[in-house]
């Protein structure tokens, strides 16, 4: 198939790489042109802007930052609805608000173009190894289109509902492995001030009901000491603000959301932004006197 | 002065009326003219778009919801922006972000016109008495122009600094404000749980370090179960959608406010908005 790739950062590289690893023929746009090399490197074909990526192929996909950057990329000028071809399906797989993605949809929508939210769970290491979920929102049309393309990304592809549902999904998601690492975390705090070894209670737990992947994986990044990102908890915030704005406008009580939320937000306004979500460890640490 | 007002609610009616009273030349405009017809037949000109009202006025004031209510307002189309000449003062005394009072400010500036950031706290009854508590976000020299007229509406008057720090003060009153009626009502409800009169504890707590305006005001409602607004719990939640906000830019935990937050939602959620923030013991009642 021919795709077009928008976004080239930590997650979009890998899985744009992927889609040519699938024997795709993929288009890459990128707002640094030196973001754009390696996949040059591995054979893909450069365009100089959105619109010209959406010129030449069936499916275009983003993976950018925020929203506003979305919108950019998908309606700005040069943006993908301008060189878009009739039958063309968007794509944009970055985390985003509901409503953002559903108001995005309605304008594409009325270019012509259809368009899927399809947001991703299991970071850099699963866009490098193409095990990455996919939850996607939008019809079955676009869905069944562009599904080759997800299976080059992606492992557990689920076509979640209408358009926005995929989004939905992604913030459910990041409330349960929100509080799942401050779990996590304080688990270990609880364990050392209690002066038994949280490695051993790692191990103890991984047999039981509080077993999880998050316990597995991040809990041993937390014995480890390795908070270099993985997940930058800057982002996490971004994430669980979406979370909270979508329940503040629906009139919905998340307390432990919003709990974590102010804790994402503490690490962000004391320096540990760019460290992975699981210094959160560090700020319960800090606060219980706990230095290391 | 020639003085103009809009949002002529529960709050802008009265504060409009006490400036006409103290015999400034009034006009006003509102989306529904039967708003108007109040303050017209005490002899307030009625204008017919924000646009024309600003060319009558040498100070307007705007008295409603949300930041888009005011931005449209104010900067839209026919709005007071295109009437305001050089030097003209845009006085808004409602309750928006701090971002959206620094972007109007901006925007008036291209003009030569003002922005004072004045939100208000003391509610209806302190709208009616004028005895409202004024938090002013701006240059010096233009609330020293305005504050003849300030001195209409309210008896404490602060400058707290630049555009936007009326606001920050706001969401900071909003929030010790709603977190004190949170506090009142798990109070009164552990007292209710515990088989203890809720009357008798707050009059019992009156005359100790616990004592405060919130407690006494919506203490009593929660005492006599009258959750007719007061004060729309609706606003109450909008506001903290701005101090969240705030909160989250500048990178400062708020995990009371976030939890109070929350509660907040599920008032809305049992459909209490329009009823007085003393819903929150209906809340707790709940879980």
């Amino acid at each position: 198939m021919k795709i077009g790739f928008i976004g080239l950062g930590l997650m979009g590289r890998p899985m744009a790489l992927n889609l040519l690893k699938g024997g795709h023929a993929v288009t890459v746009w990128a707002r640094r042109a030196e973001s754009m090399a390696p996949l040059l490197a591995a054979g893909a074909a450069a365009a100089a802007s959105p619109a010209e990526v959406a010129q030449g192929v069936e499916v275009v996909i983003s993976m950018v930052a925020d929203a506003p950057d979305v919108a950019q990329v998908m309606l700005g000028e040069q943006g993908v609805a301008q060189g878009a071809r009739p039958g063309l399906v968007a794509v944009d797989m970055s985390t985003i608000a509901p409503a953002s993605a559903r108001e995005i949809g309605e304008k594409l929508a009325a270019a012509g173009v259809d368009f899927l939210d399809a947001p991703v769970s299991g970071g850099e290491v699963g866009a490098i190894a193409g095990t990455l979920s996919i939850m996607v929102g939008g019809s079955d049309a676009g869905f069944a289109k562009v599904r080759p393309a997800f299976e080059a990304m992606g492992k557990n592809i689920v076509h979640v509902g209408a358009s926005g549902a995929g989004q939905v999904a992604k913030a459910a998601n990041q409330i349960v492995t929100g509080m799942g690492v401050l779990a996590v975390a304080e688990a270990f705090a609880f364990a050392n001030k209690n002066g038994v070894d949280p490695a051993r209670v790692r191990e103890a737990l991984l047999g039981g009901f509080a077993y999880s992947r998050i316990l597995e994986n991040h809990g041993q990044r937390m014995l480890d000491r390795n908070f270099k990102p993985g997940f930058k908890s800057w982002m996490h915030e971004k994430d669980m603000n979406i979370v909270m704005q979508t329940a503040h406008q629906l009139g919905l009580c998340l307390p432990g959301s919003a709990a974590t939320a102010q804790m994402f937000n503490a690490m962000v306004g004391t320096g540990l932004g760019e460290e992975d979500s699981i210094a959160v460890l560090k700020l319960l640490e800090r606060l219980s006197g706990q230095e290391h | 002065m020639k003085v103009g007002f809009i949002g002529l609610g529960v709050m802008g009616r009265p504060m409009a009326g006490h400036l006409l009273a103290a015999g400034h030349d009034l006009a006003v405009w509102a989306r529904r003219p039967a708003s108007a017809a109040p303050l017209a037949e005490k002899g307030a000109a009625v204008c017919a778009t924000p646009a024309e009202l600003a060319r009558h006025c040498e100070v307007v004031f705007t008295m409603v919801t949300a930041s888009a209510d005011v931005e449209t307002v104010a900067l839209g189309p026919d709005g007071l922006r295109e009437g305001m000449a050089p030097g003209a003062v845009l006085v808004d005394c409602s309750t928006i972000s701090p971002d959206a009072a620094r972007r109007i400010a901006a925007a008036l500036a291209e003009k030569g016109a003002h922005l004072l950031d004045a939100p208000v706290s003391g509610g209806e009854q302190g709208a009616i008495d004028a005895t409202l508590a004024i938090m002013a976000g701006g240059e010096e020299s233009v609330l020293q122009r305005v504050r003849p007229l300030l001195e209409c509406l309210g008896k404490r008057i602060v400058h707290v600094g630049p555009n936007g720090a009326g606001q920050v003060a706001k969401a900071c009153n909003q929030m010790i404000m709603v977190a004190a009626i949170e506090a009142a009502a798990e109070a009164l409800r552990l007292a209710a749980a515990s088989g203890v009169d809720c009357a008798r504890v707050r009059d019992a707590l009156a005359g100790g370090s616990a004592a405060s305006r919130v407690l006494d005001v919506m203490g009593t409602r929660m005492v006599q179960r009258d959750f007719a607004a007061g004060i729309e719990a609706r606003l109450h939640h909008k506001d903290f959608g701005i101090a969240l906000e705030a909160a989250r830019q500048a990178g400062v935990p708020v995990p009371l406010t976030a939890s109070v937050g929350q509660q907040l939602n599920a008032l809305m959620a049992q459909g209490w908005g329009k009823d007085d923030t003393a819903s929150l013991l209906r809340v707790l009642e709940l879980m």
